[in-house]
């Protein structure tokens, strides 16, 4: 917990953005044979080891089921919402700090580790409040704060332009693209470390589809992104990274262009040549 | 079938001809759609009838309320009420100044008059509690006084049989040895006296035996349970008052010294405190006196009032009486009884009675009333100068301030009075609109009164307001905090524990709800409210057992389970995925709860609010049996404290009279209006709850 809430000092912005091959990239997610089960028992995670860098777009790829999204949503806990659902073998350690520690504090690590779900969700409240709801309930009361955070989020979401002379509007009455957006801006207003992106885009039209993945390419200047996707040709659109999974186990991960056109491994091949899946 | 479609295929069957059996062009789908659309529609028709069937018999209302209101105009009730509402709120500040006067001369001798109390109270508990025991001892009491009694009797007889024998004895000396009367008569008192020893050997023995069971009771601590009466006995009144207790026993005559003691002092202090207090005495009977004169001058245009209504009565109903006359004139075969009845047919005065000229006294008395009411006033206000402003009791402090608030009321009238009695003109028509208005917002309803029927919804609406809402002030936070308890936070085994065990409330009969309110919840809540430290709480302590709390209480009860399912229902209806967003950007679940799930569902849950007051205030059963009804505007001049009130309520009204009433009178389609009313607010209910949920579903 210490290390999350304030072992970390803002290193965004500081990094050079140069090819993965290149200088050495700051580790921010390690998973170390990792195997996760709902119900205590079945493992639908198996002995997944894995690093994540910063200002890195990393992407989850594989087929329905595959355990990819089971991953992400363990980098947030959010799967301590599922009573039974525990972590079987290994541990997973962001920022440094195993996350999982009897000691870690939940919320701590969630201001850290935002996420972005694959439907569009705005809280039923004007859009400035949904900007600032995650600053709100951190306790944050001053007004030209909030105005600044939500005024940033906005534009670094892209929405600014569009939505700044209706701030009191409900976010609901956003389309469905902005309000991914909307979501997105809600996300980075509590400024996380790392952005886990569940599907952001199978919800939404080509056009939409196409604007947030360009903000995905801007936002991984100052976060670290990790996202599941089902389509390749974003995969190989915004990550730098890529991870194949396939019935709960990582099968390959490397360089997006090199995973593929270069795949290692024949499930990999395969699954890209869209032979299964 | 088809015939233009071509050459060769109108030979050939049509592929695509429907299968089945039809009647009258409608087939097996048809009829089903029909079946369910009509029991759909039926309930609407039923409802569309009721409405109609409402309005029918509420129909006649209005213009028989009008009817009614300009009877009481024209025979000048009216007229003689706007005195007597001068008169009647001279009377309640009488009534208050008299508490107060009371409470000053009382408090001197309290100690002696609770001790009193105490005693009585032991005495009456050991007596009850002794069982049969102490009845017993009052039987074989009786027992010995009967044979006494008899034994008198058999004395006497055999003493004027003895008496006739000796008068007959100088006439036959004989007879008296033959018939020797004397004999068999002793035998029977002998016979009597030996009973009457048993008897008085058996009051011995009931009476040590009672004396036991006394003496044991007055050593247990329940016996002496006086904390009702605010009274804490020292060893040494404890001690007297229980002697005192086994001295009284069913043939004891005259009391006790120590209570007849405590009697004499009581009443020595009472005396000399009214000597003291006759100052204030002579004041209350000064203000007393102040409103004969009113009263004199009142009485005979009362009279003449109430004989001019008859004559109206009487009118209204001449035409009918005529009528029906004549018809049996008609039946009526014998032409001499035939001639009779049409003879009383023709003496029907059907003529309107002349109101001008019954009313002339009225006119005629203004003047006088001019010179006697501010005469009144002034008078009634001299003797309030009077009063003593320093006074030692709570009781008497706040009966004055009543006292004087009361007063005030009555100048309020009394100006009023100067001006309302100059325009009241017999003869002015009360509009539709008055005869309405007058039944919205009439804050009597009397019925079956031998002045002037009136029905005012006030009471009643007010009685049944006042219920509903204390019911959901109390339900609300009950319902919708365990809504969201059992949707939020409950881990599955509770919600499924918690959730039926609250629905099933609805499923109590509401008259078992209603015994359990008279049984347990008004005595519990009457013993709480006279404990002393409690008596800071507004309204306690309560008077009445029935009141407008004990039956809110119990609605909130009745109103929970709907609140809670519908608000639960609202919740659930949030998406999770609210929940999830909240979470992963950092919020905990508290602060998730409380800042999106139920802001996101507060329509839903304002809904849920509304249909559980329609709930309630429909509930009849349970405010009949508990709120007291009491047909009156509950006293806010209490406060809060109104609550403890009784009440009676627009549905408890209904129940109890419709009964009682013959059909068709203008009792019966007032409560039918009365129905009405309650019919438009539970559609006003259903209407806003339905357009906050809609507010809802947009989300």
């Amino acid at each position: 917990m210490s290390a999350i809430s304030a072992g970390t000092e803002k290193t965004v912005g500081s990094q050079k953005t140069e090819k993965p091959e290149g200088a050495k990239k700051s580790l921010v997610i390690e998973t170390n044979e990792v195997s996760f089960a709902y119900d205590g028992k079945k493992d639908v995670l198996k002995k997944i080891s894995m690093q994540i860098f910063a200002q890195e777009v990393t992407a989850f790829i594989g087929p329905s089921g595959c355990g990819k999204s089971t991953l992400l949503r363990n980098f947030n806990r959010m799967n301590d919402l599922i009573p039974t659902a525990k972590i079987t073998n290994g541990h997973i350690s962001i920022l440094g700090s195993d996350i999982f520690d009897p000691m870690v504090d939940v919320i701590e690590l969630r201001k850290k580790v935002g996420m972005v779900f694959q439907k569009y969700n705005p809280f039923p409240k004007s859009i400035y409040e949904n900007v600032a709801y995650g600053l709100r309930i951190a306790g944050e009361n001053r007004k030209s704060v909030i105005d600044q955070a939500v005024e940033e989020s906005l534009q670094l979401s892209g929405l600014w332009e569009e939505v700044k002379d209706r701030l009191d509007a409900s976010g609901m009455g956003l389309s469905g693209g902005q309000q991914q957006r909307l979501c997105i801006a809600r996300t980075i207003a509590v400024r996380p470390e790392i952005i886990l992106m569940d599907e952001p885009c199978s919800a939404l039209d080509p056009i939409s589809t196409a604007k947030v993945e360009d903000l995905i390419t801007q936002l991984k200047e100052k976060f670290t992104i990790v996202i599941v996707t089902h389509n390749m040709q974003q995969a190989t659109r915004v990550s730098d990274r890529t991870a194949f999974f396939y019935l709960g186990s990582l099968i390959e991960m490397d360089d997006t262009t090199k995973l593929f056109t270069n795949p290692t491994q024949k499930e990999t091949e395969d699954y890209i040549s869209g032979r299964f899946g | 079938m088809a015939t233009t479609t071509g050459n060769d295929t109108s030979k050939v069957p049509n592929a695509f001809k429907r299968k089945g059996i039809r009647v009258f062009g409608l087939g097996k789908a048809e009829f089903i759609k029909y079946f369910f659309g009509g029991n759909a529609s039926l309930a609407i028709v039923v409802l569309i009838l009721i409405c109609v069937f409402l309005m029918i018999e509420a129909a006649g209302f209005l213009p028989g309320n009008r009817r009614g209101l300009e009877d009481y105009r024209k025979s000048g009730q009216e007229f003689v009420d706007f005195i007597r509402d001068e008169i009647n709120q001279h009377t309640a500040t009488t009534t208050k100044l008299s508490i107060a006067y009371y409470a000053e001369v009382n408090e001197t001798s309290r100690h002696e008059d609770q001790l009193v109390g105490a005693f009585i109270q032991v005495r009456n508990a050991v007596q009850n509690d002794s069982g049969k025991v102490y009845e017993g001892l009052e039987q074989v009491i009786d027992r010995v006084d009967e044979l006494k009694d008899d034994l008198e009797e058999a004395r006497e007889e055999a003493a004027e049989a003895a008496e006739a024998a000796s008068a007959n004895a100088p006439a036959d000396p004989n007879a008296v040895a033959a018939n020797s009367p004397a004999a068999p008569e002793s035998d029977e008192i002998k016979e009597l006296e030996r009973k009457i020893a048993a008897a008085e050997a058996s009051v011995k023995e009931e009476r040590k035996h009672y004396l036991t069971v006394a003496e044991a009771l007055l050593k247990e601590e329940s016996t002496w349970d006086l904390e009702q009466a605010g009274l804490h006995l020292g060893e040494e009144e404890k001690g007297k008052i229980s002697e005192a207790v086994l001295f009284y026993l069913p043939d004891t005559e005259g009391d006790h010294p120590y209570i007849s003691e405590l009697k004499k002092i009581s009443s020595d202090k009472k005396k000399v405190a009214a000597e003291e207090h006759a100052d204030f005495k002579a004041v209350v009977d000064e203000f007393r006196a102040a409103v004969q004169p009113m009263r004199d001058f009142v009485s005979p245009l009362k009279d003449k009032a109430e004989e001019n209504r008859a004559l109206a009565t009487s009118f209204l109903t001449a035409g009918a009486r005529r009528e029906a006359l004549l018809a049996s004139a008609k039946r009526v075969e014998d032409e001499a009884k035939k001639q009779d009845i049409l003879a009383q047919a023709e003496e029907v005065n059907i003529k309107e009675p002349p109101y001008d000229k019954l009313t002339e006294i009225f006119y005629a008395s203004i003047p006088q009333y001019h010179e006697l009411s501010p005469a009144f006033l002034a008078a009634s206000e001299a003797a309030m100068a009077k009063v003593p402003e320093k006074v030692s009791t709570d009781s008497a402090r706040e009966n004055l301030g009543m006292a004087k608030s009361e007063f005030k009321d009555l100048k309020k009238i009394g100006k009023k009075n100067d001006k309302r009695v100059d325009n009241w003109r017999h003869d002015r028509p009360v509009s539709m609109i008055g005869a309405f208005f007058s039944f919205l917002t009439g804050k009597d309803w009397v019925t079956n009164s031998s002045w002037h029927d009136s029905y005012g919804l006030l009471p009643l609406f007010t009685g049944s307001l006042l219920i509903s809402l204390i019911a959901l002030i109390v339900a609300i936070p009950f319902a919708v905090g365990a809504a969201v308890y059992v949707n939020q936070v409950a881990p599955f085994k509770e919600q499924s524990f918690i959730k039926p065990t609250i629905e099933f409330i609805e499923a109590i009969p509401s008259i078992v709800l209603g015994f359990f309110g008279i049984l347990v919840l008004g005595t519990a809540l009457r013993e709480l409210s006279q404990v002393p430290y409690l008596s800071w709480v507004p309204g306690f302590p309560m008077s009445e057992r029935l009141n407008i709390l004990t039956a809110g209480l119990l609605l909130a009860f009745m109103a929970v389970p709907t609140i809670f399912t519908l608000a639960e229902d609202a919740l659930n209806n949030v998406p999770a995925t609210f929940t999830e967003n909240s979470l992963a950007l950092g919020a905990s679940k508290i602060q998730t709860v409380f800042r999106v799930v139920v802001p996101t569902a507060v329509s839903g849950i304002m809904a849920a609010v509304l249909l559980g007051f329609g709930r309630v205030i429909g509930e009849t059963m349970v405010v009949l049996l508990v709120a007291g009804n009491k047909i009156q505007i509950p006293d806010f001049s209490k406060g809060i404290g109104v609550v403890t009130e009784p009440a009676h309520t627009m549905t408890g009204i209904i129940a109890q009279e419709l009964g009682e009433v013959s059909q068709g009178t203008i009792h019966w389609q007032a409560l039918f209006m009365v129905g009405m009313v309650l019919f438009a607010i539970s559609l006003i209910i259903n209407f806003s709850a339905q357009q906050v949920l809609r507010r809802f579903q947009k989300i």
